[in-house]
């Protein structure tokens, strides 16, 4: 369905929905639905006119408001998980939902192939509900969920609206096949991966996209995370780093309802990295005798290449239904610019989710999913690893800030007097276009059949598309290092597709003994093309773009290329056994068996168990009276995962095709290739105090990794390009425990108060590798081929590596490094010892505030942009940091850049991530409901001591595809952004 | 029943659509069955490997050059720290990690494996003798920098571990496959193998067999130092070889066809073959100069007061060059000028005047001028100034075939005879003759020829000098000043490769 029919339909409906206002004889009625154990708003709750058709569903915030006819007297309140309440209509009237057991402890969350009430869970699961996500505008649902879950940590690689995140859950399991969760989006599991091309420029390679980018975050209801193997190994051999489950939201029974959301913003730099301006500058060639190097001005090049960017993001969605159906269908507009110039991010979503209930019986449903996103993403010329050529944020940094930007007529200075090498960020930005766009789908169908009772089928097939196309240049002017004037158009294409049948049995075996038992097959099947063209030589002609005319380049300097990854597919039995004993006793067994065409021939199925057990203590005679303790249970589970993120074409000898008769074998057998185990035991708690004021869970937790992939040069003598993947006898272990706790401080029908929070702990160690690998390349100029990162036995994954820095000489001005620099130390771990998330909820009336702190602590972050960019050699021609003058001690211009512990930093922060204060105006006129108003700040404060950009970083510096992790190298900062609000239904 | 009549029904069609064998496809690429590579591909491939290895600033180059008095990168405040691996080689500190020492390795034993693959697809004679002798140009190297060669007899299996060759074993499988393919060999163009560049390479391994032995304290056996004159004695019978009048054609963007003292060289061809061959003077020359190079890597005073001011080695003004950005080839010391004559200056505003002191790490305030640059090869004007370069990179050539007679000569008792060759070479590079040949002057006289050329290590060591303190000129100091041990006659095996490959042992003292 095109974008223009998904308006017309809406059109239709605000019509029909116009005229039924026109009717006089209605009257409104608002109100809040609250739980009744903790006050807390209940959202989605359906509220129904007794007597009459209409209905509506509350707010993320519990509320509702609508307009019945005058004869209605009574409404009708009834949630999952909740008791029905009736009250007589009026004007804010407070429902104080009953839950039939606990708090929360009916709600459901998503496991995989199914559901379960939170109370009857065995595994670590954490759920998030949309009224708890982060506040703000974002572009992908990953940052909806940071600081929020215990052993959770999103790190977001770039300040790029649209940028990649890295998610880990519970540490880092694997070394080199990806660390990233499983992403299943309402069921449909998705590939991980993205079409939108992420190649390099002559600059270095860019920045990833994020993959999820194409799901409206607005659109989610929650987000459940599943931890630990009990909850993961159903998933089997993609489910050793996590999952996290998204689901959309659906419509509710009731009259059609039209939900809008819309919030503006500005955004500017959150923080900065200080190099001298012209004064200090002057001054600083002064204090050190240079003579060259000060050009009069006084300019701020970092204020020139940022702006404030303009934020929008508008949402609106359609929903209702009744016994028959229901419907939701969304449209969201998101236009974020960046704070970079000329960089920016558009998406344009449309999603349909509808569900449908057939036959007299009712035993027949269908459900439909459409999620369409078109995104616009113009990037910045930023590179992940530029040395000698320098990125934009680098040559920002290094400009002498004496020397103006433009000349006297106004024009960029491109040819400046700082020497041939040094780049004008103006020009850089002016002679650099880079655009990426990425059409993605994803549509699935469901249709499900009751057999009887307690015996469901359901059959579930998606797919999902994607094309992306970047088109990039750099104009022939710009005085970068050999450029002569460079285009490149790129597509790549990939289509998933995944089909499962599940049956699930839910019998009643004895009054007391239950069972929740699914069976399932699942079949998936990976597709990813593409292909592209570079030139370079163009003949400039202003105004149009050089991929447009690509003809124009010499034969000699075009290149073209394609490729097509051999389709992967999975193909897998799954089944799952829940008993349930009086509700005081659970235990669970999990069993899948994967086949996968990317292993080799002689492991083509794993097989990935779990069990586990859970007792409701509370639900003992001792306690099921107890005043202290509302809730108590403790868990127990074990099992086994995999990891088989490695490409398709890995365990079968491969001849690449070449230009010419050229064939080169690029990849040898290995029939023994096989996913990488990782096998974990979770013992936790979940309890719940002063009736359920206090509630909240301890988790502890090892996971082991073993048989990790790993690609490896051919063992010399091979050939040059000869690679292969095979199995590690090496153990990765990571451990640690997990505490969440919530706490109601104020629960009254006027004012509600929570604070909650999460940390964990981590530690995390490799074992019995043989020999060492080097990781994490430092870049910039004179500082070809270093890394600062190892992989060795006895040390965490990512260990720092480096010369021990101890000063610096204070008669030489020059670095003192233990043992004169000729040894290498383990110094420190990039890893966080402790990630934690802190957020409190206020509500009075019709004011609230929301609060969201997240951080980490107890790892170090490398300064590539300190070590690489600004060193206190550039005085005299380019700046240099502002920490490296008028210290007690004077640096040596001449003093080697060599990377040592100088440029580790303590990484521990906490960031105000958002902040919202809002305000419920209730009804406006008989036309708009619910109407709230909010002011939210994203990334307000940062408490730091890291002295770039921003300690929430990670810029991939892999080395041979050996994943790096903390290092910051001249990323895209990190933005502040201000936005105001407002949500209102028809 | 009817209910589940109908539920096997859907699910028995369902998974009997879905089921799969899950056999891979491949689409962009073939298998190595259907592979249709030819013996002439392969070859092609071969040769090409050596790019690499052979012809990159950080390989063999590097290796050869940057642990002995001829080069040095020193760093210059900001520039060319890169983590320390210029300053380790030429402190004689590097250890198993060194990048470019297990880059090199890799990728020569990489050549090999490349040639011994010509060999499985039925190649005929003559591409067959071709291959053997890349085959023995890279063991040679990987023999004399590291002792230990892995050698893969089976090269379809390759999780199967190769066998290691060392010493003298390592030597004499060299001369095997040299022997083996001398006959079907052509005397063709320098830049494919042909039976002198086959003779050459015999002559290096008979003249080193006795360090194979024993590099701490070699003896040369009068038998290998019979053969290399043989062998020498084979090549200069040819007519078609001759001293250049000037010395640098041999280095010229068109050296394969001015100059007729090339036996084996590596082809530079734009669009055809080639590489990284520009960096023989990028590598030294300064920002403002022209070309702008990268301002890193010079010599060391002592070794240039070496040759005397008349020996056309030591520098001169090239045609193409001089006249066009004012550099000059050679040597380059002092003030450096474009080509109208203007002095230039360096980025701080300092003379752009190479001294003749140099610190393997620099700290002064003109640490963009430190040390003597060379310029061994001669830039490549013919596509622009910065454009790309197509000398042959030189690895045999006449002179070289001669002073290794003289010094085999020297080496039987025969000093008359080599020093009527090493008087025959000075008289054609404009130098004085010598009154006797001693192993002293003949070791200079191969630096003064063959600088630059990546054959200083190997000289150093056969003559028991490689591990002395380098000696300091009038003026300046000395960049290493205490004797290295006895371990630094070998690299260290890659810790890499120790890693994945038990067949070989770390070389002693590391």
């Amino acid at each position: 369905m095109t974008l223009q029919r998904f308006f017309k339909a809406m059109t239709v409906v605000v019509m029909l929905l116009a005229s039924q206002v026109s009717f006089a004889q209605n009257k409104t009625v608002s109100g809040r639905v609250t739980d009744a154990r903790d006050g807390s708003p209940v959202s989605g709750a359906s509220v129904t006119a007794k007597g009459a058709t209409v209905g509506t569903s509350t707010n993320a915030d519990g509320f509702f408001s609508m307009s019945v006819p005058a004869s209605v007297t009574t409404l009708v309140v009834s949630s999952v998980g909740f008791g029905t309440m009736e009250l007589p209509a009026g004007e804010n009237v407070s429902f104080a939902l009953a839950a039939a057991n606990g708090s929360n402890l009916n709600e459901v969350v998503v496991t995989g192939y199914g559901s379960a009430r939170k109370k009857d869970l065995t595994g670590a699961v954490t759920s998030v509900k949309s009224k708890d996500f982060n506040q703000g505008v974002f572009a992908s649902p990953d940052n909806l969920i940071q600081g929020k879950v215990a052993g959770v940590q999103v790190l977001n690689n770039s300040g790029a609206p649209g940028g990649a995140a890295t998610i880990r859950i519970r540490g880092i399991g694997s070394i080199r096949s990806g660390n990233a969760p499983l992403i299943v989006v309402d069921g449909v599991p998705l590939s991980g991966g993205t079409a939108a091309p992420g190649n390099g420029t002559p600059l270095g390679g860019s920045p990833g996209e994020n993959p999820l980018n194409f799901i409206n975050p607005s659109d989610i209801a929650s987000m459940d995370v599943l931890k630990d193997a009990s909850a993961t190994a159903i998933f089997g051999s993609r489910g050793a780093n996590g999952v996290i489950m998204i689901t959309t939201k659906k419509g509710q029974s009731g009259s059609p309802r039209i939900e809008f959301n819309t919030s503006v913003g500005v955004s500017s730099l959150l923080r900065r990295m200080d190099v001298l301006d012209g004064d200090e500058y002057r001054a600083a060639l002064k204090s050190y005798g240079l003579t060259g190097g000060d050009f009069g001005a006084n300019v701020d090049a970092i204020d020139a290449i940022t702006r404030r960017g303009i934020q929008q993001n508008h949402n609106i969605a359609i929903s209702g239904g009744n016994d028959n159906g229901r419907y939701r269908l969304s449209l969201g507009y998101l236009d974020q610019q960046g704070i970079i110039k000329e960089s920016g991010f558009k998406k344009y979503s449309a999603n349909l989710t509808s569900s449908y209930r057939f036959l007299e019986s009712k035993r027949l449903g269908v459900d439909f999913n459409l999620m369409t996103a078109q995104t616009v993403n113009k990037l910045a010329p930023i590179s992940n690893d530029a040395g000698f050529q320098g990125s934009l944020i680098g040559h920002a940094l290094q400009w002498n800030p004496t020397h103006p930007l433009y000349q006297a007529d106004g024009s960029i200075w491109v040819n400046n007097n700082l020497g041939a090498t040094t780049v004008n960020p103006m020009a850089m930005l002016a002679a650099h276009n880079d655009v990426s766009n990425l059409t993605t789908i994803l549509a699935s169908i469901s249709p499900s059949y009751k057999i009887t009772n307690n015996l469901e089928y359901r059959m579930l097939y998606s797919v999902n598309y994607g094309v992306g196309d970047r088109k990039s240049e750099i104009r022939n002017w710009l005085n970068l290092t050999g450029n002569l004037g460079w285009a490149q158009s790129i597509n790549n294409k990939s289509i998933n597709q995944a089909l499962n049948h599940t049956l699930t049995w839910t019998p009643k075996i004895t009054d007391n003994l239950s069972l929740n038992a699914v069976v399932g097959y699942e079949y998936l099947k990976f597709d990813f093309r593409g292909n592209g063209m570079t030139g370079n030589r163009f003949v400039d002609y202003p105004g149009l773009n050089y991929w447009d005319y690509m003809g124009n380049v010499p034969p000699n300097d075009r290149s073209i290329y394609s490729f097509a990854s051999p389709i992967a597919e999975l193909q897998s039995y799954f089944a799952r056994a829940t008993f349930n004993w009086a509700d005081r006793l659970l235990l669970t067994a999990t069993m899948r068996a994967d086949g996968s065409s990317k292993f080799g021939a002689n492991n083509k199925y794993g097989y990935f168990p779990s069990v586990a057990a859970a007792w409701n203590i509370t639900n003992e005679s001792f306690l099921r009276n107890s005043k202290l303790i509302s809730n108590l249970k403790l868990r127990a589970s074990w099992g086994i995962t995999g990891n088989q993120e490695f490409p398709s074409g890995t365990s079968i000898p491969v001849v690449g095709i070449g230009q010419g008769g050229n064939q080169n074998r690029v990849n040898f057998a290995n029939p023994d290739i096989k996913w990488e185990t990782n096998t974990m035991t979770n013992i936790g708690l979940d309890f719940g105090f002063a009736d359920n004021r206090l509630t909240g869970s301890v988790d502890w937790f090892t996971r082991l990794t073993s048989d990790p992939l790993f690609q490896f040069d051919v063992t010399a003598p091979g050939p040059s390009e000869g690679r292969y993947w095979r199995n590690l006898p090496a153990t990765i272990k990571n451990s640690g425990i997990e505490l969440a706790l919530n706490y109601a401080i104020i629960r009254n029908a006027d004012m509600t108060w929570n604070i909650s929070g999460n940390i964990a702990f981590l530690d995390n160690e490799l074992n019995d590798l043989q020999g060492a690998y080097e990781t994490g390349a430092i870049s910039g100029q004179g500082l070809s081929g270093a890394t600062a990162q190892r992989l060795v036995s006895g040390q965490p994954l990512n260990v720092w590596y480096l010369r021990q820095f101890e000063g610096i000489d204070k008669t030489t001005g020059q670095s003192i490094y233990t043992n004169g620099g000729n040894t290498l130390f383990y110094s420190g771990s990039p890893n966080p010892r402790q990630v934690y998330g802190f957020s409190t909820d206020f509500s009075w009336r019709k004011v609230f505030a929301i609060l969201n702190f997240n951080g980490a602590a107890g790892h170090l972050i490398y300064n590539n942009t300190l070590n690489g960019v600004t060193p206190i050699g550039n005085l005299g021609t380019r700046n240099v940091a502002s920490s490296l003058i008028g210290g007690a001690v004077k640096e040596s211009i001449s003093n080697p850049i060599a990377p040592s512990t100088r440029y580790l930093e303590k990484g521990n922060y906490l960031k105000l991530a958002n902040a919202t204060i809002g305000y419920r105006l209730g009804s406006l006129g008989k036309v708009f409901n619910n109407v709230t108003a909010t002011l939210t700040g994203q990334n307000l404060l940062l408490f730091t001591n890291f002295s770039g950009f921003d300690p929430e970083v990670n810029v991939d510096k892999n080395v041979q595809g050996i994943p790096s992790f903390g290092i910051e190298y001249i990323p895209y900062p990190t933005a502040r952004t201000i936005l105001f609000g407002l949500n209102f239904a028809f | 029943m009817k209910h589940i009549r109908i539920i096997t029904v859907i699910l028995g069609s369902l998974v009997g659509l879905s089921c799969t064998k899950l056999d891979e496809k491949l689409r962009d690429s073939i298998s190595a069955e259907s592979s249709t590579v030819t013996a002439a591909g392969l070859l092609q491939s071969a040769y090409e490997s050596f790019n690499t290895p052979l012809q990159d600033q950080s390989r063999i180059w590097a290796a050869s050059e940057h642990t002995t008095d001829e080069a040095l990168g020193p760093t210059r405040g900001p520039d060319w720290d890169d983590n320390g691996v210029w300053r380790v080689l030429h402190a004689h500190t590097w250890n198993a990690d060194h990048s470019f020492l297990r880059d090199t390795y890799r990728e020569l034993l990489g050549v090999q494996f490349a040639a011994s693959t010509v060999l499985t697809k039925s190649p005929n004679a003559q591409q067959a003798a071709e291959a053997k002798f890349l085959r023995a140009l890279s063991t040679f190297y990987v023999l004399d920098n590291w002792d230990q060669v892995p050698f893969r007899d089976d090269l379809q299996n390759l999780t199967k571990l190769p066998t290691t060759l060392a010493g003298t074993a390592a030597a004499d499988q060299i001369i095997k496959d040299l022997n083996e393919a001398l006959p079907a060999l052509p005397d063709g163009t320098p830049i494919r193998a042909s039976k002198d560049a086959a003779r050459a390479l015999l002559m290096k391994v008979y003249l080193n067999r006795g360090v194979y032995a024993n590099r701490a304290a070699p003896t040369f056996a009068g038998a290998d130092m019979d053969q290399v004159i043989a062998l020498a004695d084979a090549i200069l019978a040819k007519p078609n070889y001759a001293l250049n009048t000037n010395y640098f054609h041999n280095f010229a963007p068109d050296n394969l066809s001015r100059s007729r003292e090339m036996i084996f060289a590596l082809e530079n061809t734009v669009g055809v073959r080639g590489g990284n061959n520009r960096y023989f003077w990028f590598c030294g020359l300064h920002y403002n100069q022209r070309p702008s190079g990268w301002n890193g890597f010079c010599t060391l005073a002592d070794f240039y007061d070496k040759f005397e001011t008349a020996d056309q080695r030591r520098g001169a003004a090239y045609p193409g060059v001089t006249n066009v950005t004012g550099l000059r080839v050679g040597f380059l010391e002092g003030q450096q000028f474009n080509e109208n004559g203007t002095a230039l200056k360096d980025r701080k505003g300092n003379n752009l005047a190479f001294t003749r002191k140099v610190a393997l790490q620099e700290t002064g305030n003109d640490l963009e001028v430190t040390g003597i640059r060379v310029m061994k090869y001669v830039p490549d004007f013919s596509q622009g100034v910065d454009g790309p370069a197509e000398n042959e990179v030189v690895i045999f050539r006449l002179a070289d075939v001669m002073l290794m007679k003289a010094e085999a000569l020297l080496r039987k008792g025969n000093a008359a005879g080599a020093l009527t060759i090493m008087n025959q070479l000075r008289a054609a590079r404009g130098a004085t003759a010598l009154s006797s040949a001693t192993l002293t002057n003949l070791l200079e006289e191969r630096g003064r020829e063959m600088y630059w050329e990546g054959w200083r290590r190997n000289d150093l060591i056969r003559f028991g000098r490689f591990l002395d303190p380098l000696p300091a000129a009038p003026g300046t100091t000395s960049t290493r000043s205490t004797k290295s041990g006895n371990e630094r006659l070998l690299f260290p095996i890659p810790n890499q490769q120790l890693a994945v490959n038990p067949n070989l042992k770390q070389n002693p003292g590391y």
